[in-house]
């Protein structure tokens, strides 16, 4: 088929379209995770000592290390899926904000140190549980942006499916510590990070393909 | 050129909105704007099939471009990523060897002198430049190939992955000028 001919098709089936809005996305990602917070306070609860937690500094901590680069991650990947920008300062922001995060969490283990084992505050059993919800929390995230991706159009699909796991990953992590009453940021440290690491891997090659087009 | 750019924004806005005669002056407009940015790219003989890979993408992705921002770094971004997807492409392709009773004047020169590739083939080590030219751009069989450079069949084959994979990287982490 010539080119010309190819013009004269696609013009001839042309249908009206919705033009993609970042906002929109961002709605969207927003409803979604509200709704999955929602259901997880009240299908699973918060964690038990949560009026207690709320007035240390590890909770907040916590927060702030699974909640800044999930806003980091997720805006980039938002703002790859279009053709002209790309995902790559955000994956470098929020590698940033992990380290930071890591470096206060070794700062407040430095100043609040415990007489505790290494070995008893790993609780590995605990700890793989964690592991588990944080992965199964990420999954709805990962899912819609996986839809949103299909629609876009990222010029960078490999970087795209990364931010997109990470995002996915972190905010499940997010989610679970709610849930999750550990706050050692040693166990933290190694766990979330394990979790949210092996997700974020699985899923940078599961939505690889669907940023390609 | 921003007042070409912008008519074809608002020749793309009408599109998204359904409107088919502007749409057909707009895809008549990109396939010209297409067939330059690819001649300077890639080979003859891939232009055209890039060319068609394009407006397939334009008009699948056409919602994707905001009528308030500039059109023209839309479809550069477009047009680009195709063009990495044709050198990745060519890194899988099986290539034949052609029948030297079909060989046609070499045209090299004119194309390559021109060519953006020849500048980016210069960033390349010489051994994946030289197996790239033979196989992908002159139609040798990788032992062919092998025999005039002196590689091994499968150093050939290395040279080539390496190299054009080289080249995506290249591209993607260059500006585009067009």
């Amino acid at each position: 088929m010539t080119s010309e001919r190819l013009v004269e098709m696609l013009s001839a089936r042309l249908t009206p379209v919705r033009v993609r809005r970042l906002s929109h996305d961002a709605l969207l990602l927003a409803a979604i995770g509200a709704v999955e917070l929602l259901l997880l306070l009240l299908l699973v609860g918060a964690r038990p000592d949560l009026a207690t937690a709320i007035t240390r500094p590890f909770f907040w901590w916590k927060l702030a290390a699974m909640g800044v680069p999930t806003a980091i991650a997720l805006t980039a990947t938002l703002r790859s899926f279009d053709p002209t920008r790309s995902p790559r300062p955000g994956l470098r922001g929020a590698a940033i904000a992990v380290a930071v995060a890591l470096a206060l969490g070794w700062l407040l283990d430095a100043t609040h140190r415990s007489g505790t084992t290494i070995a008893g505050r790993m609780q590995w059993h605990e700890g793989m549980r964690c592991m588990a919800w944080m992965a199964m929390l990420a999954l709805p995230m990962i899912a819609a942006l996986g839809a949103l991706m299909r629609r876009s159009a990222p010029t960078d699909p490999a970087g795209t499916a990364r931010a997109a796991g990470t995002a996915g990953a972190a905010w499940g992590a997010f989610v679970f510590a709610f849930a999750c009453p550990h706050d050692d940021p040693l166990y933290v440290a190694i766990w979330y990070l394990a979790g949210c690491s092996l997700v974020a891997v699985a899923a940078r090659w599961l939505l690889a393909p669907v940023a390609r087009w | 050129m921003d007042g070409a750019r912008d008519e074809w924004g608002e020749l793309m806005a009408a599109a998204q909105g359904g409107h088919g005669g502007a749409y057909r002056r707009l895809l008549g407009e990109l396939r010209q704007w297409l067939t330059r940015y690819y001649a300077r790219r890639l080979p003859p003989a891939l232009v055209d099939d890039a060319v068609q890979d394009a407006l397939i993408a334009i008009h699948e992705k056409r919602h994707t471009y905001d009528p308030a921002r500039p059109f023209r770094p839309w479809l550069a971004a477009v047009a680009r990523h195709k063009w990495i997807d044709r050198l990745r492409s060519m890194s899988r392709e099986r290539t034949d060897a052609l029948p030297a009773d079909i060989a046609i004047g070499d045209h090299e020169g004119a194309v390559v002198s021109a060519s953006v590739l020849r500048h980016l083939m210069a960033t390349l080590k010489p051994a994946q430049a030289e197996a790239i030219r033979l196989v992908k751009l002159e139609g040798y069989s990788i032992e062919d190939a092998s025999a005039a450079t002196g590689q091994s069949g499968s150093l050939v084959k290395v040279n080539i992955h390496r190299g054009l994979k080289r080249l995506a990287a290249i591209v993607r982490g260059r500006g585009d000028d067009e």
